[in-house]
């Protein structure tokens, strides 16, 4: 499922070059800022203002009853946040966490969430010609949660859409 | 348009508030007098304070629509003060003041849910209508013995008869600040007030209230105001004048000379010196013949009683000062703090670093703070806390218009109303409440009297409300005395909305009954105004669980129905047992724990079904593993290695199984997080976790919920 996310991802992305291309004369300004990091090989990113903080793994307390990505509430300053394995999350396997292995804590208003990562690479500036816009396949399941695709010198980004993240999979789960 | 003028949003809030409690008291003091049937004096100048009030804040927001009702519902009541015989068995007004508040209230939620662009002010021209024809009935039905003065507009209107020349009258010329704006609201507050103290005979501008204009004419002339001083009091009133906002000055003009004379003559009146006359000399004959009638013992001493009055004033006056309202979100910020330095102390005193010390003084310093620390935690609790009366006064409106449209003879008993339950709580039972009262007048109570005079039954039916403390808890109980739950028609409607999960024999009285609770489940045949809609019990259910309450049904056929309602007192803090099981820790609360114990193999029996049982002093108890229950990886599985501990809901007995017991502590619940709320967690046993003093976070275990899912 991960490779195919990928492949397809990839596949979307051809097509779209072309396209792209005519945009690269387009606005070098800052559209805004992306926390990047990495599960396995690929890179993620979020959009800044949806990121609260980023912290070591503390002790997870685990909850019955809940789907398995959902690794258990955590204490941060004595607020209570669910924390979700992005890995397991996208249906990759399962890995041991690691010194490197961190929570970035994301926030839409009201809801707050912890996505356990493998380890966070940067910060990037994000203008428009690097960005190309998902094509709107909905139907792929796993391509729901991909808000645009970043085409960057280093390499492609995948930026997650948060309040899809947060909220989109809970109608998905109550189905 | 814009709901409120631009800088009057601030004020919205406590104008709804306000409104919203005052038609409360109007719906409690309608309901008392409807039953008595009689209006005392007091009642009705309540009921004109309530509308006078609403009046004037109404047009101080500009919601015009809400004053001119208010206005139109005064001037019934004017009649009706004048003579309040009148309104024995008038029917008519009560439904037409029951049906002002409604709209009232419908119209206050408007103004509350609507935006700013979407709001126009609702038409209440019928409503008007209905109370001036009902105005003209009452007049007509008092007949030609009314004098003059009982027409409303003769109150306003420039020739009031006979004042001038009735002693005791004094007219003050007010002027109001320069540049405070709004003049005309300004005077009309300030005869709201004088009013409190005075009958007031004449007024000019007599339109205040309504027209803005009139604001212009106070600037330039000042504003006019005739009145008489309750038992000719007049100084009194004017303090007032003095003491009132926004007044600049005043003066007083004579009576006989001004009354009948056009505003603009009376502006080099004389001053102090005219007014101590009249104030002196009205001591017997002045009273209002209204006042003198409801109270005939008061003129007789008139400055003995004006002197007492005075005093009450000063006492009430004393007593409003103490109560303040505040903002429930600062109260929820305090109680979170007091959340947190509750935990925080914990954090210090068991604190890691301390283990193995003789620390005698800090011990002694350590529960000088836990004390203190207590009492901070009951105050804040007790602040928060409010009688249950509030809510179930509003239930004896529901049971009075039912009463009337389902042709029931039925009555409201309440009982512990006084029962302080915390805020939050109680804005969350006025659903609940009034779904269940509605419930039983229409299901529960029997259609035909002749049903109840066969049982043997008094003819009018009773639906009780209870309210008391138990343990922690608070339980609110909703019973009629009408048919009961008849089993087999549950039982039959439930088998046809394929509700049943096992044989029909199989089901107890008990299962049956509480079938009315699940969703889709209606037995009413008719769909009435009020219930039948087969929404409702499960609404009511998922509500009060919500709160973290349980809703549970008994009833005996024949002789009534009742449904309980169990909600714990305070959501927030709990004392709590703490619980090893495996790496996670969970917190149980004490009140339900009866012992703990160790157990020795021969005490342990196994059910047929392979269900671990032990024999506790002659009385077996099944044993639920936390570990396999949560499905948690541990050491500790043989039973004689960890601990048990046996608790207690509601009659019904576990003994629950976990690794070892780490200790007591008062604990704060806080709710599982919301992006969890979608899973079912509470269904799981677990009520809300909890942040303990090394920052870890233990899961408090629902013993309740535990019990029944497993």
């Amino acid at each position: 499922m991960a490779e195919n996310l990928n492949d397809r991802l990839k596949e979307l992305l051809d097509t779209q070059k072309a396209m792209e291309k005519k945009k690269k004369e387009a606005s070098d300004a800052e559209l805004t800022k992306v926390l990047t990091f990495y599960i396995g090989e690929q890179v993620y990113g979020i959009e800044i203002p949806y990121v609260i903080e980023i912290i070591e793994v503390p002790p997870i307390t685990g909850v019955p009853g809940v789907p398995s990505y959902i690794k258990g509430i955590i204490n941060v300053r004595s607020k209570i946040v669910p924390v979700v394995d992005i890995r397991i999350r996208f249906g990759k396997e399962e890995i041991a966490y690691t010194d490197r292995t961190c929570i970035i804590i994301v926030s839409t208003g009201d809801v707050s969430v912890g996505l356990i990562v493998d380890s966070v690479a940067d910060v990037i500036s994000v203008t428009e010609k690097h960005v190309s816009r998902t094509p709107d396949v909905t139907e792929v399941n796993s391509n729901k949660f991909i808000k645009s695709i970043l085409e960057m010198n280093d390499g492609i980004k995948l930026v997650l859409d948060v309040s899809k993240l947060i909220d989109e999979h809970a109608s998905e789960e109550i189905r | 348009m814009a709901k409120v003028e631009a800088g009057m949003e601030s004020m919205l809030e406590m104008y709804i508030f306000e409104t919203n409690t005052l038609l409360e008291q109007l719906d409690e003091i309608l309901l008392r007098t409807e039953d008595a049937n009689v209006f005392s004096t007091e009642d009705i100048n309540e009921i004109f304070r309530i509308m006078h009030t609403i009046k004037g804040s109404s047009a101080m927001m500009g919601f015009e629509n809400l004053q001119q009702l208010a206005h139109k519902g005064e001037d019934m009541f004017f009649v009706i003060r004048e003579k309040p015989e009148i309104a024995k068995d008038a029917h008519f007004v009560y439904e037409l003041i029951f049906e002002v508040s409604d709209l009232y209230k419908a119209e206050i939620e408007y103004i509350q849910t609507s935006s700013d662009d979407e709001f126009t002010p609702t038409d209440f021209s019928k409503t008007f209508k209905k109370l001036m024809d009902a105005t003209e009935r009452l007049k007509a039905m008092e007949g030609g013995e009314a004098p003059a003065q009982i027409a409303p507009e003769a109150a306003s209107a420039p020739t009031a008869p006979a004042t001038g020349t009735q002693s005791g009258t004094m007219t003050v010329r007010v002027f109001f600040e320069d540049g405070c704006k709004m003049e005309n609201l300004r005077a009309f507050l300030l005869l709201t007030k004088i009013k409190e103290e005075a009958d007031v005979i004449f007024c000019e501008p007599h339109d205040v209230e309504s027209n803005a204009d009139s604001a212009r004419d106070i600037v330039e002339n000042g504003f006019f105001v005739t009145f008489r001083g309750f038992d000719g009091n007049n100084d009194a009133v004017l303090k007032t004048i003095e003491g009132a906002v926004n007044v600049q000055s005043y003066e007083i003009i004579d009576e006989a000379a001004v009354a009948p004379a056009p505003p603009a003559e009376k502006a080099e009146a004389p001053a102090e010196a005219v007014q101590q006359q009249p104030v002196q000399s009205e001591a017997a004959p002045a009273p209002a013949p209204a006042k003198a009638a409801s109270a005939p013992a008061k003129t007789a001493e008139s400055n003995a009683v004006t002197k007492a009055q005075e005093d009450i004033k000063k006492a009430n006056g004393g007593q409003k000062q103490s109560l303040i309202s505040v903002n429930l979100a600062k109260l929820d910020t305090l109680h979170d703090i007091v959340g947190e330095i509750i935990t925080t102390e914990s954090m210090v005193i068991a604190n890691p670093d301390l283990d193995g010390l003789e620390l005698e003084s800090f011990s002694k310093a350590a529960r000088q703070l836990r004390k203190l620390t207590d009492e901070l935690q009951d105050t804040v609790m007790s602040i928060r806390m409010v009688p249950l009366a509030g809510v179930f006064q509003k239930m004896g409106r529901i049971v009075r218009d039912m009463k009337i449209k389902l042709n029931k003879d039925a009555e409201l008993v309440l009982e512990g109303e006084n029962t302080e339950v915390d805020k939050s709580i109680v804005d969350n039972l006025n659903d609940p409440l009034m779904h269940l009262v509605r419930n039983c007048m229409d299901h529960g109570i029997e259609s035909d009297v002749q049903q109840r005079i066969a049982a043997d039954k008094p003819e009018k039916a009773t639906v009780k409300l209870s309210a008391r403390h138990s343990a922690g808890e608070v339980i609110i109980t909703v019973s009629d005395d009408g048919a009961g739950i008849d089993c087999n028609k549950v039982l039959a409607k439930a088998a046809k909305n394929g509700l049943l999960t096992k044989p029909e024999s199989e089901y107890t009285e008990k299962e049956i009954q509480n079938m009315i609770l699940l969703p889709g489940f209606s037995t009413n045949d008719v769909v009435t105004e009020y219930s039948g809609r087969g929404v409702g019990m499960d609404v009511v259910k998922s509500n009060i669980e919500q709160c973290g309450g349980t809703l549970s049904v008994e009833s005996e056929q024949g002789k009534g129905t009742r449904f309980i309602i169990r909600i714990p007192l305070t959501l927030a803090i709990v004392e709590g047992m703490k619980l090893r099981v495996g790496p996670t820790i969970f917190t149980v609360p004490i009140s339900s724990i009866k012992e703990s114990l160790m157990v020795a193999n021969n005490q342990l029996l196994n059910d047929t079904k392979q269900g671990e049982m032990i024999m506790i002093r002659g009385v077996c108890y099944p044993i639920l593993r936390l570990h396999e229950k949560f499905k948690i990886e541990t050491e500790v599985t043989n039973l004689e290695e960890g601990i048990l501990l046996l608790v207690d809901v509601g009659g019904k007995n576990v003994c629950l199984f976990a690794d070892r017991l780490i200790g007591e502590q008062p604990v704060v619940v806080k709710p599982f997080p919301k992006y969890l709320s979608q899973y079912n967690i509470k269904g799981e046993g677990l009520s809300g976790c909890t942040v303990m003093g090394d920052g870890t976070i233990s899961l408090i275990i629902d013993v309740n919920n535990l019990i029944s899912t497993s």
